[in-house]
């Protein structure tokens, strides 16, 4: 214990003057709250789009709807802190109070009702000013999908329902053929890489889906995914909301086989596993 | 002791839920010999302005809140008499009486809620109700009927109280309390079956199958019955432990003496611990549950997960979020009332902000709100980062840690004013700190892992993170309470010296609770869609859509504003009846200074 | 004052909760709708159901709704207007009935750039009244509606697999039969018909004629070595299809089908 306590204090050495220059002036509990949450927003508005850079991903911003969610749990984090000891709680009101009553401090009072309300103005103005930007739209990530569909004029029940291919023939063949289906149909929209950046994804919102994201394929059984193939955006249920996408109903373009088949080669090409119904399914 | 009469009025309110139940009894067997007669029934009625779907999602949903506090409160009382009875702390057995008499009232309250359930089915959806009471038939006369022993088991608890006071005549009155449980578990249980069928109909009966062909024991024990009574047996404790700490708050905030102050400080802190100790196993009977009705009909499971309900799991988190923060919160200010608690301190901004981080992972959505700049700069629909914590490995990882860091609020809470004589305190502390660390590092190491893995796989992780989680708990509590035996105190708890923003915490955390259940019960609901009986029978009403959750939340809140002002209705009567008691005992033993031993609940 | 306090507090916690839940996407399950229409059925309706179809369920606004996917039908298309002016003269000799029928029941006939047509074929995805309903819904968009009653009862009867009408087909010729009943949209026999289910060429060779007969009569009962996949297709109204002679008479034929 003491020996940890002694190296922290080696690598602290640096920084010692910068700790106490910190130290005088976040002697408050509510100077060390705003700090807190500025540094809260600097962290989740730049700090977060530099984690992806260090798997060798691209920066990515978050959007501002997470930002305000998580500097709304920042603050109220603040809050319970200030107020779960008496004192702080008293010392952090302290400011506040006196900015609202002591004559010494008529300046501030003055500039903070011209503030807030300029601020407010702000707000209200960036919110009803005309935009060209699309609005956000609402997606459910995996619509549920019917217990049976029409395909091709029959009846298919997809509740437990495997690729048929996988028990027949060759892998190989069946990877073969799908590479072939996937390169002449799919190709233009989810791309050479299979992460839906084909040479038309750009015009599409939402964006074809990228098959290479732990998030799509690899959480879907094979039957789920036969559903979205066949049934494509026309299909997509008017539950999960003003759905736009673009996905052609390829019942009308493949035969079954040829679907099965270029399932089987996305999950060969993304080395991803499909969902399976049952555990034992896995282990074989 | 208390030796007043109680009127008049008291036994018009007893008596008045077996006259219901009785008058429901009667309704529903006269039933059947009017259809005989050829007299058909209609599918649907109408109910003015609100519409048939609101009244009886209102009726019902009131009855389960009255019905989860009157199963919850008394295994809370139970637990307290034997407590009482133990440690011959005559505190314990005040407070045990003390929820007996709210629950009197509140069993009025149920039943009479329960009779506008009863009444708007046979009126509003008379079609669903002669299905359901076709297949369901003889269960219903067993529910009755145990309805009146319940009810005249908790006449003699109650009434009984002062006459078994002493000695093996308590253990009976003890036995009572036990019976009374029983009662309504059974209760619980038949009621739980006729829901759940609704859910989870057997895979035999088909749209063709006469109600009456139907055979009874595989519609009763379906496939999420089991689950759900399990799930609802817990949330019932927790419920009834919030329901207290807010009817304990009440009462301190408005209390005239430093004794009374004292005396609901005290209780308040036993409801939240209460609450908060059910609430931990909370999540793991909900994935059960959920993994049943996945494995009942995947269509389901993805309508509940994924498809149009997917929006409830992020306010569902933000509950959850609210239930944590304030639980802990309460206990942190609470130290400030126990010598010794100083030491701790500094590690609650720690504990707070693994709660904060796990609160903001679970409240991030896999697939965020963004406009089409903000997803073209992201380069997708998912963040590359943020994406990963939306799944439910990352949820699972953080809602463990959370469990965790409760728990050690609630070990440091209950450690600030006792210092350990045994010889081996320093190397049991490491011990205990040991198992947190293991349990922590085996929920982190599946969180990770879990992304490597296929999801089937990676379902069964969130068991292995539960049981090192639950086994941690077990050991450490064992390890703790070996540890402080004969312990001797750093100074007494000042109950009472607890500042007024912690009593607004307990009342936060049951009004979250009751939320919180409305909402779930509407998720539970809802994923039948337009069904009443599962793909069996079809909703034709007008209201079959599902509504959105916007609709929802606003039946929901009124439920919980109709549910906490009849509540506060029976609390202030509760303290009509109640005030003799503590004036008539004056400084006695409400007032006596609580010793250490008051924490080993 | 402490109870306006608490009174505060739940209101307060309360409302938020609505807040959110109001605040997130509003998304409200709809009961899947059957059309069926009579055959009195008025022209307002016919347009309202066209309409909700169009703008809902459908999809059709998913391309038709965008100027870049497949031209716009309801705003105008290249200063050609709205599709109920334009529609009688696109294809000479056809009426604009006509050719919007022809065009949602066969898109490919008149997409004659070759390229790749997302178009759905929508008689595989939605009933005659409700193609019908969609046509008069186009029809009304600047046009005259031209659509009956009697157009929708038309096809409604001729999609039903209507059990309460009797025998699918007349014939007592085994080939019409399996036509009529659409047998040949799964099976294959002397190359017509898909591949989809077990063919008939040969089936007499590899099963009697009593399992046939069960098949026809019960399809889920028993399932072809590898075809367990498709287990639940078949569609289980074909007895009512049938009249019992042309139930043997079909027998007979598939159990003379020898390797």
């Amino acid at each position: 214990m003491g020996a940890l306590k002694s190296v922290f204090r080696l690598l602290g050495a640096p920084f010692r003057p910068i700790g106490s220059l910190m130290g005088r002036f976040l002697n408050t509990p509510f100077r060390q709250a705003t700090a807190v949450f500025s540094l809260a927003y600097v962290l989740i508005e730049h700090g977060i789009p530099r984690i992806p850079p260090l798997f060798g991903l691209p920066s990515a911003p978050v959007p501002n709807t997470v930002v305000l969610e998580y500097l709304v749990i920042a603050l109220v984090g603040i809050l319970l802190w200030v107020s779960d000891n008496e004192e702080r709680w008293s010392e952090f009101k302290q400011p506040i109070h006196d900015v609202l009553v002591r004559p010494d401090r008529r300046i501030w009072r003055g500039a903070l009702f011209v503030i807030v309300p300029a601020l407010v103005a702000t707000q209200t103005y960036l919110s009803a000013r005309p935009d060209v930007s699309a609005p956000p739209s609402f997606r459910a990530i995996h619509p549920a999908p019917p217990s049976a569909i029409t395909f091709q004029g029959e009846q298919m029940v997809l509740d437990g329902l495997e690729n048929p291919l996988r028990s027949t023939g060759l892998l190989e063949e069946h990877y073969e053929e799908g590479k072939r289906v996937y390169y002449q149909n799919c190709l233009a929209c989810h791309g050479d890489g299979l992460q839906g950046r084909g040479h038309y994804a750009q015009i599409f919102n939402p964006e074809p889906i990228n098959f290479q994201d732990g998030g799509t394929i690899a959480m879907l059984t094979e039957s789920f995914v036969f559903w979205r193939i066949a049934k494509g955006g026309p299909g997509l249920p008017n539950e999960g909301n003003p759905w736009n996408s673009a996905m052609p109903v390829w019942e009308n373009f493949l035969t079954a086989d040829e679907i099965w088949s270029v399932i089987i080669f996305l999950y060969e090409q993304t080395g991803r596993d499909p969902r399976t119904w049952e555990l034992e399914e896995e282990e074989h | 002791m208390l030796k007043r009469s109680r009127g008049r009025w008291s036994w018009l309110q007893a008596s008045l839920p077996v006259a219901i139940v009785a008058a429901i009894g009667l309704i529903a067997i006269a039933i059947e010999p009017l259809a005989a007669q050829g007299y058909t029934p209609r599918e649907y009625g109408d109910f003015p302005i609100i519409g048939s779907r609101a009244a009886i999602w209102i009726a019902a949903q009131l009855h389960l809140f009255f019905a989860a506090f009157v199963l919850g409160v008394p295994m809370f009382a139970v637990v307290a008499e034997a407590i009482g009875i133990f440690s011959s702390d005559d505190r314990y057995d005040k407070l045990a009486k003390e929820f007996t008499r709210l629950l009197l009232v509140s069993y009025s309250a149920t039943a009479m809620w329960g009779a506008v359930l009863v009444f708007g089915l046979i009126t509003l959806y008379p079609g669903l109700w002669g299905y359901l009471s076709e297949i369901f038939a003889p269960s219903m006369w067993v529910y009755v009927g145990i309805f009146f022993f319940e009810s005249f088991t908790l006449y003699l608890y109650y009434y009984g109280w002062d006459r078994w006071k002493k000695g093996r005549a308590k253990w009976g009155h003890w036995g009572l309390g036990i019976l009374l449980n029983l009662w309504g578990t059974a209760v619980m249980l038949i009621a739980n079956s006729w829901l759940t069928y609704m859910m989870s109909p057997p895979a035999e009966v088909t749209p063709d199958t006469a109600p009456g062909m139907v055979q009874f024991w595989s519609a009763f024990a379906n496939a999420t019955w089991m689950p759900i009574n399990i799930h609802r047996f817990i949330a019932n404790i927790v419920f009834g432990g919030a329901i207290v700490g807010a009817y304990a708050a009440f009462r301190f905030l408005s209390a005239k003496t430093d004794e009374e102050r004292a005396h609901y400080d005290w209780m308040g802190y036993i409801g939240n611990f209460i609450a908060m100790s059910a609430l931990i196993v909370l999540p793991f009977a909900g994935y059960w549950l959920g993994r049943e009705i996945y494995e009942f009909n995947q269509q389901m499971g993805t309508t509940m997960m994924g498809g149009f309900m997917s929006w409830l799991w992020v306010v569902q988190a933000f509950l959850i979020g609210v239930l944590f923060l304030a639980g802990n919160y309460y206990l942190w200010i609470g130290m400030g009332r126990i010598p010794g608690a100083e030491r701790f301190m500094p590690y609650t901004k720690w504990m707070l902000l693994v709660l904060l981080i796990g609160a903001a992972v679970w409240a991030t959505p896999r697939n965020m709100i963004a406009n089409r700049a903000e997803i073209t700069a992201m380069g997708g629909q998912f963040h590359p980062f943020l994406g990963v914590l939306g799944v439910m490995s990352a949820k699972n990882t953080a809602v463990n840690f959370m469990i965790l860091t409760t728990f050690l609020s609630f070990l440091l809470y209950r450690r600030a004013n006792k210092k350990a004589v045994v010889s081996w305190e320093k190397r049991g502390t490491t011990i205990q700190g040991a198992l947190f660390v293991i349990a922590a590092a085996v929920v982190l190491f599946y969180g990770v892992y879990g992304y490597f893995v296929p999801s089937i796989v990676r379902i069964g992780f969130s068991v292995y993170q539960v049981l090192a989680v639950i086994t941690a708990i077990i050991l450490i509590v064992v390890i703790d309470m070996l540890m402080m035996r004969g312990a001797k105190s750093r100074g007494e708890i000042r109950w009472g010296e607890m500042p007024e923003r912690s009593q607004y915490a307990l009342f936060i955390l049951a009004v979250t609770f009751t939320w919180l259940m409305g909402l779930m019960g509407f998720a539970r609901s809802g994923i039948r869609q337009h069904w009443h009986v599962f793909e069996v029978l079809r909703d034709t009403s007008v209201d079959a859509a599902t509504p959105a959750l916007g609709y929802a939340s606003i039946v929901i809140s009124v439920c919980v504003l109709i549910f906490l002002s009849m509540v506060a209705f029976i609390f202030w009567v509760g303290g009509l009846a109640e005030k003799p008691v503590i004036s008539g005992v004056g400084g006695g033993a409400t007032g006596s200074a609580p010793a250490a031993r008051d924490q080993e609940i | 004052m402490t109870n306006i306090k608490i009174l505060g507090v739940m209101i307060g916690t309360i409302s938020i909760y609505t807040w959110i839940a109001n605040a997130i996407p509003q998304i409200e399950s709809v009961v899947p709708e059957e059309l069926s229409f009579s055959s009195d059925v008025s022209e307002a309706e016919l347009v309202a159901a066209g309409g909700e179809l169009y703008n809902g369920g459908a999809g059709c606004t998913t391309c038709h709704g965008l100027e870049t996917r497949a031209p716009n039908l309801l705003t105008g298309y290249n200063g050609e207007g709205t599709i109920g002016t334009r529609c009688g003269t696109r294809v000479p000799g056809q009426d604009c009935k006509a050719y919007l029928h022809e065009s949602m029941m066969n898109p490919m006939a008149y997409v004659v750039e070759g390229g790749f047509d997302p178009m759905v074929f929508q008689a595989r995805v939605f009933s005659g009244a409700q193609i019908w309903a969609l046509v008069a819904f186009l029809q009304d968009q600047g046009g005259v509606v031209t659509v009956t009653g009697a157009d929708v009862a038309a096809a409604a009867e001729a999609d039903a697999a209507a059990p309460a009408g009797g025998p699918a087909v007349a014939s007592t010729d085994p080939l019409e039969i399996m036509r009529g009943n659409l047998c040949l949209a799964c099976h294959m026999l002397n190359g017509e018909g898909a591949e989809l289910a077990p063919p008939f060429d040969g089936m007499g060779s590899r099963i009697e004629a009593d399992r046939i007969r069960r098949g026809i009569i019960d399809p889920g009962a028993e399932i072809a070595e590898g075809f367990d996949h498709l287990a639940g297709s078949m569609p289980l109204t074909i007895p009512d299809l049938l009249t019992a002679r042309q139930l043997e008479l079909l027998v007979d034929f598939l159990a003379g089908q020898g390797g």
